[in-house]
């Protein structure tokens, strides 16, 4: 029975075949001498995972060498400071650009000055007249017979002394006989 | 020389840098292969039980140790080195499994009949016995990935369930459900097949 009390392995399962088969391979010995050759294999093994070796003339362990990269890294950055500072323009004018006239193309259709006016969306309805009621009618009546009189008066004022109306009538028993 | 010129000249290196940098990596090649003594065989047998094959496995192991040896600086960062190198281990054989092509069942077989223990056995049982705990193996490869790699984990007795759930990264509940899972599927395939015969 195993003794460490946080394995997973359960007295069932010991008698699985699969879980003996399993463990029966992961108990195998490893093969004699295989710390030697892990051993050799670390010795042969680079130190540092380069790519490319560096000459042993500009290895980055010399001082030259990195005082020349210091160099390098202070010139870069300063040339490219300097190169920023003297493109960029201060208080720029804005820039406004003239669009020509649109000229009409020879030998197309003319507009005809023809403006394209787009469809409105139908605007609100006109309230409906509303009817007059009688005793409204009758008012409107009384201020025409008061209006009449003076009509008259005016017609009176003709050459022959009767109005226009009054002639007519007087005329069409005349006419009947 | 003046002091500008030795700080130019060392670069932001004391002069006694160099005596320590071989000091501190004399250390650390002593204690890599301390590593080496005490885990090359548990980290052996790990990957043989997902390779099944002494060179692959020796391959692996050395493979890890390299890995190691490459970041080196990070050993004492880490608090469980056993649990480390297994997990170094592990990553590489799966990532091997994974590439290598599918290698016949034979070969499983003859591989397994030669590295089993055979004291006492005639070459028959031998046989018999490789071609059983082949036929086991057929049936695990079966299992779901995340079953099967805890089922292969849960058979060395030095690890914990802790440790496995360290090793694949999940918790320790799961390392218990996806345990349980594996043995019952485990059970159903053998069922399965011993109908069929």
């Amino acid at each position: 029975m195993n003794s460490n009390p946080h394995h997973p392995t359960t007295s069932e399962s010991a008698s699985s075949p699969a879980e003996e088969t399993l463990r029966l391979i992961a108990s195998l010995p490893a093969p004699d001498g295989l710390e030697d050759r892990v051993n050799a294999a670390l010795s042969a093994a680079p130190r540092r995972g380069r790519v490319l070796a560096w000459p042993r003339a500009i290895r980055p362990e010399s001082s030259w060498m990195r005082a020349a990269a210091a160099a390098a890294i202070v010139f870069v950055v300063a040339g490219g400071g300097w190169g920023v500072y003297t493109r960029v323009e201060q208080n720029q004018p804005a820039k406004v650009i003239a669009m020509p006239p649109r000229m009409p193309i020879a030998g197309g259709f003319s507009g005809a000055g023809a403006m394209r006016t787009p469809q409105t969306l139908p605007g609100p309805a006109a309230p409906q007249p509303v009817k007059v009621s009688e005793p409204a009618k009758a008012s409107a009546t009384q201020t025409k017979t008061a209006k009449k009189p003076a009509a008259r008066h005016k017609t009176t004022s003709n050459a022959s002394g009767q109005p226009a109306a009054t002639s007519k009538t007087a005329a069409q028993p005349d006419a009947s006989k | 020389m003046s002091t500008s010129q030795a700080i130019v000249a060392g670069w932001m290196e004391s002069p006694t840098s160099a005596v320590n940098d071989e000091a501190r990596r004399r250390a650390e090649d002593e204690a890599l292969a301390a590593l080496v003594d005490q885990y090359a065989g548990t980290l052996y047998r790990v990957a043989f039980s997902v390779l099944r094959n002494q060179a692959d496995a020796e391959d692996a192991v050395q493979e890890a140790f390299v890995r190691v040896l490459r970041h080196r600086h990070t050993l004492g960062e880490v608090r469980d080195h056993r649990v480390w190198l297994i997990r170094i281990v592990w990553n590489i054989v799966l990532d091997r499994k994974r590439r290598a092509k599918t290698r016949p069942e034979t070969d499983d077989v003859a591989e397994l009949a030669r590295v089993l223990p055979s004291t006492g056995l005639s070459a028959e049982a031998i046989a018999a016995a490789a071609q059983h705990h082949a036929h086991v193996l057929a049936c695990v490869d079966q299992l779901p990935a995340k079953e099967r790699q805890v089922l292969m984990l849960s058979a060395f007795e030095e690890l914990t369930s802790v440790e496995i759930a360290s090793v694949l990264g999940i918790t320790e509940s799961s390392v218990r459900s996806r345990l349980f899972r594996a043995r019952n599927l485990m059970a159903d395939l053998l069922e399965h097949q011993r109908s069929l015969r």
